[in-house]
């Protein structure tokens, strides 16, 4: 930028600010110099400009305001007890994906290998292998930009404090883009069919993936890929090469698939040969008779019936099992009832966890007997002895984690017990919580990117669950016992009014509405509490701080530069 | 941007961060007030003001371990109050106001220099604060930056997330919109020097 034009120019008023401030490099000033020495009107125009700074930085400087009271005195420990609580959510959320995992994850993975789905364990099998997304990622590019953008904004939300907004994006930003890059790309463009009535005719043969959503969806033709569908009903009686994936409410499936059959319906109906294996999620699932399954079959059914033939092994949590054809490999099978017609033949071990024992026929042929665990579950009318043993032994432990909480958060479970107490809040945001919380944590979980958020975000929600009774039974016991602020006295409270809850929780038919009032109250309590103290951190009623003229806060620093 | 006439509360600043709390009440005591004023002239409300001071010295007492020594605190804390203010004032812009700050293209005529006097001389340190109110976020963000806390101008452009070079157009504007709420721009437009 050419600062001063000639000696007989005027100066432009933006150089003579800069100029005033100091901010012009040591040329571009000594043209302004030189000039403002001969010329009048940019001399009188930069002393101006140099008056107007002291004018501002003197209106801005004045006092013209005593501090607040709210701000008089920082509200430290109320800040302290928040990084005691993140520190505590913290660990408490990598003990539960670390229970998690080997309660649950690590078992269901054993599952999932039994079923055929080769050595590898469950994550780099969803995530590494892509295997369960084969296809999906073509498919979904809608729903990877939605997850992309779910977990951009999470990481935005993360680290909103931490950083700029130009270097979070910025981070942000090269992270997505990173996740781009190593994500498998697409193998080639997927061709999609939509309308109320979608068919591949008998004479075509589609070459690569195809998508069809509809009202309905008629397959008689051949797909040389995999088949992705959405729709009410489906009928595929083609020859598809690939897998077929997705769901419908009536999905029948006739024709040969060379690959995978991974399915959500209502109704899936197979009649045709699967070369690979089959997952379903459904209502009611039939491998009809000259319907096979070349390797294994899971199944999270209502109603599951094998007719036909399944080359390997059978992992099924369902309700009710139904095996009358044959099965080339083992059983496991978890639910209500299983059932093994007089046709059926299962060349392996059969093993059954359950309410009821299995009803084998005679002419059933079988490797070896049926290896029955009774199921651990009882309804609540059925409670036996041992249940109300559980219940005391339980109960001693919800008190020794009340008594822990109020140790480790004493201020934070005053607080909690006072909000619950406003019982429209609590009970409003209870709702939120306890229905909310599940829902976006399974969000995450969709995400496959967000797992390990989603499964922390559940355990928490878990364990503010089991807070909840604490909160309730201390509120109770001051019902019945009168206030305490002591801890001592506050903790009796709490014991005996958390015994009054789960007494209440126990008895039959009333126990299961009690538990879920007191989870919508507790965790609502909780969740107030928390919000609040989210919220910026005050001391109330603190008296206001004198501020006289000896306690002028800065020293001035107010330099405009002059000229 | 020093502190002249005011040492660095150095000892303080040692003893607070390894968890004084005397300490910190003192620094807290120190300082607040000029942090609040900073507040208070680049935030649209009082209540908004005490919300940043508070917010401002909860990010300082989880920073403070990451303050450089070497360098003045004073700055240092200004720094961190102008990005707090701005983002804040930017999340608020982006919920509800009108962007006014889009008028990149609007030509400046510089004032008279005899009418921006007598402007000067008639206005009082009062109307200039309620002029301040009148301008959009970022001319005052930057008035603020520059004449209360004395930011250089790599500063105000760092937070502010502009070029170091559209800092003083920033500046201008700004004075141009302060003039124009002082109510005396139509005389100061006319005859530019440019």
């Amino acid at each position: 930028v050419s600062h001063t034009e000639s000696i007989n120019k005027h100066v432009d008023e933006i150089t003579l600010l800069m100029y005033v401030e100091r901010q012009l490099d040591r040329a571009s000033a000594q043209e302004v110099s030189l000039h403002t020495q001969t010329c009048t009107k940019c001399m009188n125009l930069l002393h101006a400009l140099d008056r107007e700074s002291r004018l501002l930085t003197r209106a801005m400087l004045e006092q013209d305001e005593a501090l607040p009271a709210r701000i008089a005195e920082f509200h430290a420990r109320a800040k302290r007890n928040m990084q005691w609580i993140w520190g505590l959510v913290f660990g408490l959320a990598v003990l539960g994906v670390y229970v998690l995992y080997n309660t649950y994850v690590q078992p269901w993975e054993q599952s999932v290998e039994q079923a055929g789905f080769g050595g590898t364990n469950l994550v780099n099998l969803l995530i590494f292998q892509g295997a369960f997304w084969k296809g999906w990622q073509s498919m979904f590019t809608l729903f990877e930009v939605f997850a992309l953008m779910a977990t951009g904004g999470a990481g935005m939300f993360a680290l909103r404090k931490y950083l700029r907004r130009g270097s979070a994006m910025a981070v942000v930003m090269a992270s997505l883009g990173l996740l781009a890059a190593v994500s498998p790309a697409p193998a080639s463009a997927i061709e999609v069919r939509k309308g109320d009535t979608v068919t591949v005719g008998k004479d075509e043969k589609i070459k690569g993936d195809i998508l069809l959503t509809g009202e309905r969806v008629r397959v008689e033709g051949d797909i040389d890929g995999d088949l992705i569908i959405f729709s009410h009903d489906v009928d595929i009686s083609g020859h598809i090469s690939g897998d077929v994936l997705g769901g419908g409410q009536n999905v029948r499936i006739s024709g040969p698939v060379d690959g995978n059959v991974r399915v959500a319906a209502n109704t899936l109906t197979l009649m045709g040969t699967v070369g690979r294996n089959l997952m379903v999620w459904a209502q009611h699932v039939t491998l009809e008779n000259g319907g096979s399954v070349g390797r294994s079959v899971m199944s999270f059914s209502q109603y599951f019936a094998i007719e036909g033939h399944v080359g390997q092994n059978v992992t099924a949590y369902d309700q009710i099992t139904s095996i009358t054809g044959t099965v080339a490999g083992s059983v496991q099978a978890h639910g209500e009832s299983l059932t093994i017609g007089s046709n059926a033949q299962i060349d392996g071990q059969v093993k059954f966890e359950g309410e009821k024992p299995p009803d084998v026929a005679t002419g059933a042929k079988l490797a070896s007997a049926v290896d029955y665990t009774k199921s651990d579950h009882h309804a609540s009318h059925e409670r036996s002895g041992s249940y109300y043993v559980w219940r005391i032994i339980w109960t001693a432990a919800f008190l020794l984690f009340g008594l822990v909480l109020f140790s480790i958060m004493p201020e934070f479970s005053k607080d909690t017990v006072t909000f619950g107490e406003h019982y429209g809040a609590s009970f409003g945001l209870g709702v939120l919580v306890l229905f909310g919380v599940p829902i976006a944590a399974i969000i995450m979980c969709i995400t496959v990117i967000g797992l390990l958020l989603g499964i922390s975000t559940m355990f928490l929600w878990l364990v503010v669950l089991m807070a909840a009774e604490i909160v309730v039974g201390t509120i109770v016991g001051q019902w019945v016992l009168g206030r305490a602020t002591e801890f001592w006295p506050l903790i009796s409270r709490m014991a005996a009014g958390v015994v009054l809850v789960r007494i209440i929780t126990s008895v039959p038919f009333i126990g299961g509405w009690a538990s879920f009032v007191v989870g919508l109250w507790g965790m609502g309590a909780i969740s107030l509490a928390l919000y609040r103290r989210l919220q910026p951190v005050v001391a109330p009623n603190i008296p206001s701080m004198p501020i006289g003229p000896g306690m002028t806060p800065l020293p001035s620093n107010t330099t405009v530069a002059g000229i | 941007m020093s502190a002249p006439g005011k040492t660095e509360p150095t000892e303080l600043i040692v003893r607070a961060r390894t968890g004084d709390t005397q300490a910190w009440g003192e620094l807290y005591r120190e300082y607040a007030p000029a942090i609040f004023r900073f507040c208070r002239r680049a935030m649209p409300t009082r209540e908004d003001a005490e919300d940043a001071t508070m917010e401002i010295f909860m990010k300082l007492l989880d920073k403070l371990g990451q303050y450089d020594q070497t360098r003045s605190f004073t700055a240092w804390l200004y720094k961190m109050a102008a990005n707090h203010c701005w983002d804040m004032l930017r999340r608020k812009k982006a919920r509800h106001e009108k962007d006014t700050d889009d008028v990149e293209d609007v030509i400046l005529e510089a004032p008279e220099p005899s009418q921006l006097e007598k402007l000067i001389e008639e206005r009082s340190s009062e109307e200039v604060r309620k002029a301040l109110d009148k301008l959009g976020v970022r001319a005052r963000m930057a008035l603020v930056m520059r004449y209360y806390s004395d930011m250089s101008y790599d500063e105000i452009a760092d937070a502010l997330g502009v070029r170091r070079a559209f800092v003083g157009v920033v500046l201008l504007r700004a004075r141009h919109e302060l003039r124009s709420a002082l109510g005396e721009n139509s005389a100061l437009a006319v005859g530019g020097t440019r």
